[in-house]
Parts: C-alpha cells; sequence; structure tokens
C-alpha cells in the first residue's frame, strides 16, 4: 500500500494542514526576515536596500566571541543534562522503595512556567539574601558573600546550571523509558553468568539507550542553541556580554535597539549554523533509523 | 475523497477561527502610563478633558516599568502608535529622527515656567519633542550608625571623592560593612551611576556639536574612581542595580549610596540616615548631579495627536504636575509657589532642589540603547577587572560614536 | 512484595545507601529552588532582605497566601487563560500532528525525508528571532490582544517534536495490521481512523501531554509581546508584570506562583505514570 500514486496523494493530504500551518506561521516570517536582512530597517519609516552591509557589520564586531561563546554554552549544558539524566534515570530505575514518589518530583521544573522556575534561581544566586550564598557561609565554605551572577564566570556556569536544571526532568524520563524497554532477559544472561551491576550497566545498559541519548542530545543542542528567557532574565547577557549567545545578541539589536535589519541578518546567521548542526543530526539519526527498522 | 475533503475542512475551521475580526475604534485617545496604577491626579483631569471635547475618549493603560518603554516602541514599529505615552526623555532623538513622534508647540513663556537645563533635555533640533512630566535629581545617603561605628563624624557626610573613599575604607575596616553601595548591573542605572561621576567632575559625554567628548582626563578620572571604590563596595556590583542598593542600605548592608528623592521614602524606618550633595570629584568646578526627565510624547499617525498635545498640556500645566509630583514624591519641575513649603516640610528635599542648578542630562543618542549598552559594558569591563579604566574609556568612545 | 521480587533486583546495604544518596543528591538538585521559592514567600518582607543569612524563617508565616489575593487580584483568571492557552494549543497540535505523523509514518513518498527534516528546521527557528515579522503577520490577522495571539504561534513551535515523537512510535505498531484491513478493502481513513488511531492511543497521550507542558510552561515571550491585555494574560507574565512594579513584594509573587501552577501539579502526578509507560511503549527504541 506504499509508494503509489493514491498513497502519496492521501499522505500528502494528511501532511498539508500542518504545511499549511507551518508556511504561514514560520516560513512567511523566515522570508520576511531573510528580506530584512538586506535592509536598514529600523524605527524609521523609510527603508533602504543596503545589500551585504549587514552581514559585514556583523563580522566586523566581536561576533566570532560571541559564537565560540554559544558553542561552549550548547556544549557544557547538553553534556550535563545527559549526565545528569542518565544518572537520574538508572537511580529512577532502581526497584527501591519510594521510586514513584521520586519519580514524581523530578519532574516540577519541566512543568513549572519556565520564568517562574529562572525568577526562583535568581533568588538562589542572590549574593546576600539568596540560598547557595547563604548555605555556602553557614557551613563555611564561603566567608562572605558570593553574588553569583556578578561576575563572567561565575555567571556563564550559573546561567547552564539553570538551562541544565529545566531540560533534565525530560531527559531523565525520556532515558528512564530507555532503559525500561530494556528487555529483562539480558540483564538476566549477563546476572546468571556473575555479572556485577557495574558491568551490566556498562555493557547492557549503556550501549543500548544510546541511541535514546543521541536523539535526546541532538533535540537539546537545538533548543539549548536558542535559550534564550533564561539568559535574558538572569543577566540580560552580562555581565560585560560574558553571557551573551547569539540568540541575546540578536534579541538585543533586533528588539532592544530596534535595528530590525541588523538583527535579521544575525537571525539568519544563527539559522545557518544550525543547518549544519541539523545536517549531521540528519545523518547520525537516518543512521540509527535504518538500524532500528528491522 | 471524501475523506480528504473531511480533513481540509476540518483544518480550514482551524484557520478560519484564527482570523478573528478586528474591530475599529473611533476617536479614541490612547494613552499608556508607565508604572503600577494610574496616577491619582489623573481620572479625574480625564474626565474633564473629556466633558470639554465631546467626541473622543481617552483610554489608559497602564504598563509596569519593566516593559513599558519596548512596547511602547513596538507598537510605534509596528505602525499602531499610541496616542500618547510615557517615555524616558533619551528616547525622543531616537523617536523624533524616526519620525514616530510629532513636535510639542511651547511657548517661550511655558519654557520659562520649568527649572533651567529642563527643557533642554526634551530638546532636539530647536524643538520640544516632549513635555517633561517627571523628573529626578541625584544625591548622597549616608548610615550614620555606621559612620558613627566606624569612629567617624556621623553629621559630616564626604564633600569629595577622596573623602568618600576614605570614608568607605574606614567603615569597612572598622565594621566590616562594605562602605559604599555600587550599582553596576546590565540595568541603565549602571549608565546613570557613571554620569553622576562625569557631571561632577566637570565631565561631558557629548558636545553641543555632537563630537563625542566621551575619552577626556575627567572622565578617566571618574572611570578610575570606579575602580578604586570595587574593594570598599558591595560583593559583584555587577549584579546589582540601584533598587538592590535600596534594599542593602535599608538593611546596613552598605554605608553609602546615590540615588534620587524617591530612596528617602523606600529606606527602612530603623536606619538613620542623612542625605548630602554628591561628593566631587578631583577636576570639579563646583557641585554637580546628574538630572533625568520622562516625557509625554506624541506619536504620530494616530489621527489624533492635536487632542493628544492638548490632553497632555492639561496634564502638566504647573498646578496639575505640582499635585501629581507631590503626590508622587517626585522633584518639582517648575519653581512654583509650593516648592518652598515642600523644603520646610520636609529638609531633606534640600540636596535634590540644589542640585537642579548643576546638573547634567543623559546624552541624546540617536541610538540611545546602543549608547547605554556601550556604557555598560565600560563599565562592567571595570568593574569585573577584565579592563583597565584608559583602555576602557577609549573603546567605548570609539563605539559610541556611531549611535550619535 | 520483596518476596516476588526476582534475585536480580535485590539490592545488598550498600547499595540502597548508594541509592538513596544518589537520589537524594539528585532531588537537592531538582527542588531547591522550589524550597528557595517556598522560604522566600514564608518571609516577611522586611525579613527577606536582610542578612546573615537564615535558611528556616523565625517569623515566617503563610500570611502572604491571603494578602497577595489583593495585590494580584487577577491571579484565578491567570491561571484559567494558562490552561485555556494550553488545552487549545494542545487540542490544535493534535488535529494537525496526528495525521501527519502518520503520513510520515506509513507512507513512503518522494520527497518525504526532506519534508520531515523541514518540520524538525521549524526548531531552529526560535520564537525570539522571528518576533518583529510575527508581530506584524499577527496585526494583519487582526489577532493582537486576544488569546489566538498566544495561541497561534505557539502551537507552530509545538508541532516539530510532536510529530517526531509521533511518528516514531506510529512506526512501532506493525505494519502487517493495516496491510490486512487494506487487503480487506477498508479504506485509507478507516484504516487511521479505526486500526492506528486506538493502538496508538497511549502514544498520542504522551504527545498531548509533552504539548500541554511545552505550551504551559513556555508561553511568556509570544504573550509578553502579542498581547497587552491583562485579562487574557497567562500565569507567568501576568505575575511578571508585577515584577516591573517600583517595590516588588516578592513574598506574595512566590506565594502566587506556587498557588499558581498547583492545578497542573497535581494534574501531573496523576498523569505521570502514563507518561513514562507511554515513553517506553513506543516512543523509544533501542
Amino acid at each position: 500500500m506504499t509508494g503509489s500514486r493514491g498513497a502519496t496523494l492521501f499522505a500528502l493530504a494528511l501532511l498539508l494542514p500542518a504545511i499549511v500551518y507551518i508556511l504561514i506561521i514560520v516560513a512567511y516570517p523566515l522570508v520576511d526576515t531573510f528580506t530584512l536582512s538586506f535592509t536598514d530597517a529600523s524605527l524609521r519609516k523609510t527603508v533602504k536596500w543596503v545589500g551585504w552591509a549587514n552581514y559585514q557589520k556583523i563580522f566586523g564586531g566581536d561576533f566570532a566571541t560571541i559564537i565560540v561563546r554559544t558553542f561552549v554554552w550548547t556544549f557544557f549544558s547538553v553534556a550535563i543534562k545527559m549526565i545528569i539524566g542518565t544518572c537520574g534515570a538508572v537511580l529512577l530505575n532502581a526497584l527501591v522503595p519510594g521510586r514513584a514518589l521520586f519519580r514524581v518530583l523530578t519532574l516540577p521544573p519541566w512543568i513549572v512556567p519556565m520564568a517562574i522556575g529562572i525568577f526562583m534561581w535568581g533568588w538562589m544566586y542572590n549574593g546576600q539574601f539568596g540560598m547557595i550564598s547563604g548555605v555556602l557561609q553557614n557551613v563555611g565554605l564561603l566567608d562572605r558573600p558570593l553574588a553569583w551572577l556578578a561576575y563572567g564566570g561565575t555567571a556563564f556556569w550559573a546561567t547552564i546550571i539553570t538551562d541544565v536544571w529545566i531540560g533534565v526532568p525530560l531527559v531523565t524520563l525520556y532515558l528512564l523509558a530507555a532503559i525500561q524497554s530494556i528487555p529483562k532477559d539480558l540483564y538476566e544472561a549477563a546476572w546468571t553468568d556473575g555479572a556485577g551491576r557495574f558491568y551490566r550497566f556498562r555493557r547492557i545498559t549503556l550501549p543500548l539507550i544510546v541511541p535514546a541519548l543521541v536523539t535526546m542530545s541532538m533535540l537539546s543542542l537545538i533548543a539549548t542553541f536558542n535559550s534564550f528567557d533564561i539568559i535574558w532574565i538572569l543577566t540580560q547577557g552580562g555581565p560585560n556580554g560574558q553571557t551573551t549567545t547569539m540568540i541575546i545578541d540578536t534579541y538585543k539589536t533586533a528588539i532592544g535597539s530596534y535595528k530590525y535589519g541588523e538583527g535579521a541578518a544575525r537571525a539568519v546567521m544563527i539559522c545557518l549554523f544550525l543547518s549544519v548542526f541539523c545536517f549531521f543530526y540528519f545523518r547520525v539519526v537516518s543512521k540509527i533509523s535504518t538500524g532500528e527498522a528491522k | 475523497m471524501r475523506h480528504y475533503g473531511t480533513l481540509l475542512a476540518g483544518s480550514a475551521v482551524v484557520l478560519a477561527t484564527m482570523t478573528a475580526p478586528s474591530f475599529a475604534e473611533d476617536k479614541t485617545v490612547s494613552m499608556i502610563q508607565c508604572g503600577d496604577a494610574i496616577a491619582e491626579t489623573y481620572p479625574d483631569l480625564i474626565k474633564k478633558w473629556e466633558a470639554a471635547n465631546p467626541g473622543f475618549k481617552v483610554n489608559v493603560e497602564i504598563v509596569g516599568w519593566a516593559q513599558c518603554q519596548d512596547k511602547i516602541t513596538t507598537l510605534a514599529a509596528a505602525g499602531t502608535p499610541v496616542g500618547l505615552a510615557y517615555v524616558g526623555s533619551r528616547t525622543l532623538k531616537q523617536f523624533a529622527d524616526s519620525d514616530l513622534i510629532v513636535p510639542i508647540p511651547m511657548t517661550d513663556e511655558e519654557k520659562a515656567g520649568y527649572y533651567p537645563h529642563i527643557v533642554e533635555t526634551v530638546t532636539f533640533q530647536d524643538q520640544a519633542w516632549g513635555i517633561p512630566v517627571a523628573f529626578s535629581t541625584k544625591a548622597l545617603f549616608w548610615n550614620k550608625a555606621l559612620f558613627e561605628k566606624a569612629g567617624l563624624d556621623p553629621n559630616k557626610p564626604p564633600a569629595t571623592w577622596a573623602e568618600l573613599l576614605s570614608d568607605a575604607k574606614t567603615i569597612k575596616e572598622k565594621t566590616g560593612v562594605p562602605g559604599y553601595g555600587l550599582p553596576a548591573k546590565t540595568m541603565d542605572n549602571t549608565m546613570h551611576q557613571f554620569l553622576h561621576y562625569v557631571y561632577t567632575n566637570d565631565g561631558t559625554v557629548i558636545d553641543a556639536e555632537g563630537k563625542i567628548t566621551l575619552d577626556s582626563p575627567q572622565n578617566l578620572e571618574a572611570l578610575e574612581f570606579i575602580k578604586s571604590l570595587v574593594p570598599v563596595s558591595e560583593d559583584g556590583p555587577s549584579a546589582y542595580d540601584q533598587d538592590d542598593m535600596i534594599k542593602l542600605f535599608s538593611d546596613a548592608k552598605v554605608a553609602m549610596i546615590e540615588g534620587g528623592p524617591w530612596v528617602r521614602n523606600q529606606v527602612s524606618k530603623d536606619i538613620q540616615w542623612g542625605v548630602a550633595p554628591l561628593p566631587v570629584g578631583p577636576k570639579a568646578k563646583g557641585p554637580g548631579t546628574l538630572l533625568i526627565t520622562d516625557s509625554l510624547a506624541v506619536f504620530k499617525g494616530t489621527g489624533v495627536e492635536d487632542q493628544a498635545i492638548d490632553l497632555a498640556k492639561l496634564l502638566t500645566n504647573p498646578e496639575n504636575q505640582f499635585l501629581y509630583e507631590k503626590t508622587h514624591g517626585l522633584t518639582p519641575l517648575r519653581p512654583v509657589a509650593g516648592v518652598d513649603g515642600l523644603v520646610s516640610e520636609d529638609p531633606s528635599w534640600k540636596p535634590f532642589l540644589d542640585g537642579i542648578a548643576f546638573g547634567g542630562p543623559e546624552p541624546l543618542f540617536l541610538d540611545y540603547k546602543g549608547f547605554q549598552n556601550a556604557m555598560i559594558d565600560m563599565v562592567q569591563s571595570v568593574v569585573t577587572g577584565n579592563a583597565e579604566p584608559a583602555a576602557a574609556l577609549t573603546k567605548a568612545a570609539g563605539a559610541i560614536d556611531q549611535y550619535k | 512484595m520483596s518476596s516476588g521480587r526476582p534475585m536480580i533486583d535485590r539490592y545488598r546495604w550498600y547499595e540502597y545507601v548508594a541509592i538513596y544518596c544518589g537520589m537524594a543528591l539528585f532531588l537537592t538538585f531538582v527542588l531547591a529552588p522550589f524550597v528557595e521559592g517556598f522560604l522566600v514567600s514564608l518571609k516577611p518582607l522586611t525579613h527577606l532582605f536582610s542578612s546573615p543569612y537564615r535558611f528556616w524563617p523565625d517569623d515566617g508565616s503563610f500570611d502572604a497566601y491571603f494578602t497577595m489575593w489583593q495585590s494580584v487580584p487577577l491571579l484565578g483568571r491567570y491561571i484559567v487563560n494558562s490552561l485555556l492557552i494550553s488545552t487549545v494549543a494542545t487540542i490544535a497540535v493534535l488535529i494537525l500532528v496526528v495525521p501527519a505523523a502518520y503520513a510520515f509514518a506509513r507512507f513512503r513518498f518522494p520527497g518525504a525525508g526532506a519534508l520531515l527534516g523541514a518540520f524538525l528546521a521549524v526548531n531552529m527557528f526560535s520564537g525570539a528571532v522571528l518576533l518583529i515579522p510575527l508581530y506584524r503577520l499577527m496585526r494583519s490577522m487582526g489577532l493582537l490582544n486576544t488569546y489566538f495571539a498566544m495561541i497561534v504561534p505557539g502551537v507552530a513551535f509545538l508541532i516539530p517534536s510532536a510529530i517526531w515523537l509521533l511518528r516514531t512510535y506510529m512506526l512501532r505498531i506493525p505494519r502487517e495490521l493495516d496491510e490486512a484491513a487494506w487487503v480487506d478493502g477498508a479504506s485509507r481513513f478507516y484504516i487511521l481512523r479505526r486500526i492506528i488511531l486506538p493502538i496508538a492511543g497511549p502514544g498520542i497521550l504522551v504527545v498531548a501531554l509533552a504539548t500541554f507542558i511545552g505550551a504551559y510552561a513556555q508561553q511568556f515571550i509570544f504573550a509578553l509581546t502579542f498581547n497587552s491585555k491583562s485579562e487574557y494574560m497567562p500565569l507567568a507574565v501576568g505575575l511578571f508584570a508585577f515584577f516591573g512594579k517600583e517595590r516588588v513584594v516578592w513574598n506574595e509573587l512566590m506565594a502566587a506562583s506556587f498557588v499558581g501552577i498547583a492545578p497542573v501539579m497535581v494534574g501531573f502526578i496523576f498523569l505521570q505514570r502514563y507518561l513514562v509507560a507511554g515513553l517506553t511503549a513506543g516512543a523509544v527504541k533501542q
């Protein structure tokens, strides 16, 4: 039933509503952005065609630093999410009393409106009144208040930690599902052969959740690359621009300074970089998909 | 095929429900006021104005400070401007240059009614582009108890930068409490704080011809002074803005802060504080302070521009404006009869009013956001130790040239 | 219980210790901000900004939970708005995604891979980048300051992951089922409605839950930009407006946040088992 003309038409009919919707709500504004990127669009009512000027301007500034920072930020955020997510999934998978409760308690960061979660973190990072600085002082690890968002280094990591916090529940849940769908007899066979718990994790669990890890990390990568709310609410890209990622830079230019043309050019650059990512993403995913179709 | 039809019809319904018709509003003067609530005096005045202008309705929307300026600009940029809006006067040049607002006719008599320098904050190309509606000057607040605890004279605030620094150092050493509250967060008031030092050291940012004068010995001293304040200030200035400073000051966690007249109402009752003119730098030729105004701007393309101007003038006439200032604790814009009474009732007004004559404005830049970001970056790079003052100043001076 | 458990799942005492310690560490990270938020909601405002830091407030009280109704008079409205916006968005996403996912899972047609790629590529364009053109679009559609101003763009960015999740789930449904029906003369639409949909039920539930949360948790920037009517605002933005105040009543805001998210939290405590079960059943494979 696949491959025939009728089937193709039917498939397209099924896809049509979604395609039309995306064309209107995403593709059209995207074309708009692309066109804008070659103009000097701003608050002024007159718009002039400026060719590549906006793009030349981008590379005249500290764009290279911002790109590198965005990649480093994204890499660490995704990597930490995957590590904590894997640990969380393994722990939640353990058949110990209370695990149903633990599983419920994992979910809140994912469920609360992001902005509210971020405001709570804002309190945590406050040097004078916040929990982290306060507790560390009480137990003697800090001898004076430390405002985590005040320094480039700590602010950079603080924003990553908050991004990890928001992303971890879904990753954990997804990996837990992956672990639970591993056939039990594999473990039993290994157990019968006398393999220890850690050995079974390394030789059975880990290899078998790699596809889930790849999928999750790639999806997470795109979302993290474009992560906006966290940095914007916590630091607005500061201090001294040390948490300014590409998306923050674009927003600052387009919405913050009303340079729609320049901002659009930056937005196009983001799309370009992500396209490269996605190219590799599909290479990996299609490899896995062909493997799993059997 | 019938089934395909059902699917398509279904999606058509979804799409159709998305395009609910918008209804036209006729002859409404829309107005955005920033803040928490409408000014107490406005509803009556608006009713009065509506009665005098049949056929027109005023629709006031209150938008919180955090979103207010961006919202007003977005509306204008999208071609759906608000009739009358409360904006920082620093935005007027950009709005005017972008042809988004209309000039406000102002007679010489009207201009003469204001304190000096105030009309300049809304003037660009010899025309007024907004009506001043709120105004502030800055002064130094100090905690008398902490001064005493550190062995300093609690009734003698520092008058110069050198005294400020040595007092702050003494307090930090003797009491362990940071002597000074230095805000350097990614917020507009970080730039304002820098301008305090510029204007108390005879510095300028841009001259009357539009030449950038930022990279001057005066301003280098200002930036070096900021650097010298970091060790005696609260930990991590770039995490705190001026509002945070008020809280820290209120909790006796910093001994001195610089702020506007509103600070007087927000400091905790438990703190014994005094307020004095801003300390001056080594190159000062006299006192100085930062003078900021907010304005009512009338946007172009609403069809009710004349009505909006008329309404704005009513809201800000000498009598109504003073009442508004009194209820909100704002510095008076005009030396009206009631001002003397203000000082005798509450002497803490004095440094704020005395400062007006020596005040410098927020510099008018075409791209004020670009300018502001460059200034914040400059201050933060010095505060966090990422750059030396001289290099940061030269870099910022070069960067802001494109924004003027 | 434990007597029925196979030996492989028995833990030695030190393994129990390790598991519970790890769990404690993990949950500390996950829950600490909520603890902080809760403590903030208990502290009187004057105490909030005082140091040295005290973890447990000695003069803590639940006052904020009563006084907040004056500070945030529309709180009930925000809660309802949030649920309404997320529900409508979820329904719209399902209407668009179920047929699309089925098409991707079952049919080989020219350009299928590219089209799927194009859908997923939508994820690359975050709302923040497209804000200005979207604003113009919403305006020309007359949607500004309506519920739809927040729903319509939100749906577009929820479609990609939903398609991906559901397609993966549907790939697991044995092809033999629909092929048998096809041979029996059933129409394609009948197969989708009567065979695929019931089997894909758990998968659709997972997608619905994930989409609902996506819509619920991320309704911020569109609401902030495209809607200015406070009576239509979702929870996060409605509360955010109070952060812009001259004097932020933090304890009441935190209290309002907790009360605001309570309905969805409670709902999820009951539904989360389906989420994991659904993910296990199909969306993930080795």
